[in-house]
């Protein structure tokens, strides 16, 4: 039997395989994370988060309500009560903890790679971009919302450079040895599902789960098309 | 204030209250109906009509069904329904590069990122499918009646849609050097 068709994988994500494809699944690496693969991405589906509306989309909504006549008079929106849900600040405070001790271990120990080229002097043909921004203060929800994005953006940049520092460095060491380092990339894409659930709009809970899912992609890869690497 | 105390405010033409539904919900009307449309353009237009029709309805809300719960088929409906009216494919494939809208409270994750833009390049059928089921969460009874379709053809589509997604997202996805060049081949 070939690999399984991406199509009969979109429905081994909710249906039972038959005998046949349960056999092949047993025996073949590539179809089993393939199958992960689209279940993964079928999760991440359910998790999208809202969209915002463009900019001026309320005052033209208003114009065309008052042109039907179906408001009658204008105002800000009324006050409601705020709250903080306060499994989201667990969720967050654990995995901030968490980050916090995976990048400061190293650098207090002196055992890890992070911090190892000073800015602009990474290895030939890798510009480095400093990242390390200090947080401003903010006066409204937008300018805190942009200045999460940038953020954000930030920290997918330094993902970026750091696995092309890792690659540059051509250490296999570097990265530790790929079944210890898958599970530990497992423990975080289950610790990461489990914040997303607590908060699934959360910026940064996401940006943990997106970078340990494409990292445990990436080992899956290279463990599917490199001899020799095991990782089960 | 309660939703049903706001509800009945909106009902009476209150611009403030009508104003505060809204922003309540305008996030999450905008999201499925953008998701539909896969087209910023068309997605402004589309959600301003489901709300027109959503206040327009408002009267007939009885609260047998959560408020969010009613608002949301009524945006999936307008969407349908518009873009049947419409010639989108032309429109939609010179949008793609067009940046996905604004979410409200965080950036633009990477897999979010990539999701967002491997729907848009979804044939309409299939990304309406996939939408519905996968990201709203509706049977495929309720697909079937939204679309005019049986249930085994919803299946069917939503399949092949989970395996395009998958074969549009693997090389952003690998690893290495060949998925740095799909990152940025997908502009993130």
């Amino acid at each position: 039997m070939g690999h399984l068709t991406t199509e009969t994988l979109g429905r081994l994500v909710s249906e039972v395989p038959t005998a046949e494809e349960s056999r092949h699944l047993d025996s073949c690496f590539f179809c089993r994370s393939e199958l992960e693969a689209v279940r993964e991405q079928t999760q991440a589906m359910g998790s999208l988060p809202d969209l915002r509306p463009p900019a001026g989309d309320w005052e033209a909504l208003e114009a065309r309500l008052a042109g039907e006549g179906l408001i009658r008079s204008s105002g800000p929106s009324l006050p409601s009560p705020r709250w903080w849900p306060t499994p989201w600040m667990q969720a967050a405070a654990a995995v901030v903890l968490f980050l916090g001790g995976a990048v400061l271990g190293p650098r207090l120990t002196g055992t890890g790679s992070v911090g190892e080229f000073a800015e602009g002097s990474g290895p030939p043909g890798i510009q480095l971009i400093p990242v390390g921004t200090q947080a401003q203060p903010v006066s409204s929800i937008a300018d805190a919302a942009d200045a999460v994005r940038l953020a954000e953006q930030h920290y997918i940049m330094t993902l970026l450079q750091y696995r092309q520092l890792l690659d540059a460095q051509g250490e296999p060491g570097a990265i530790g040895d790929p079944a210890s380092r898958f599970a530990a990339l497992e423990a975080i894409v289950a610790a990461g599902r489990a914040a997303v659930q607590q908060a699934p709009a959360d910026p940064f809970v996401n940006g943990v789960l997106v970078g340990a899912l494409a990292e445990r992609e990436a080992l899956l890869r290279t463990a599917t098309a490199t001899p020799g690497i095991g990782i089960f | 204030m309660t939703e049903a105390q706001l509800i009945r405010q909106a009902c009476e033409g209150n611009g403030p209250a009508v104003r505060t539904l809204y922003e309540r919900y305008a996030p999450r009307v905008y999201a499925v109906v953008r998701r539909i449309a896969g087209d910023d353009d068309l997605a402004q237009d589309y959600s301003q009509e489901a709300w027109i029709r959503a206040i327009r309805a408002l009267p007939t809300f009885r609260g047998d069904a959560r408020f969010s719960t009613w608002l949301h088929r009524i945006a999936v409906n307008a969407a349908l329904q518009a873009l049947r009216k419409a010639e989108t494919k032309d429109r939609r494939e010179t949008s793609l590069p067009e940046a996905i809208a604004v979410r409200p409270n965080e950036g633009d994750a990477l897999l979010e990122g990539l999701l967002e833009r491997a729907m848009d390049q979804l044939p309409e059928g299939m990304r309406q499918v996939l939408i519905l089921h996968d990201v709203e969460g509706y049977t495929h009874e309720e697909i079937g009646e939204l679309l005019g379709v049986n249930p085994g053809t919803s299946k069917s589509q939503l399949f092949k849609a989970r395996g395009k997604m998958r074969e549009l997202l693997r090389p952003a996805l690998a690893g290495g050097e060949d998925g740095q060049k799909g990152v940025e081949a997908w502009g993130i």
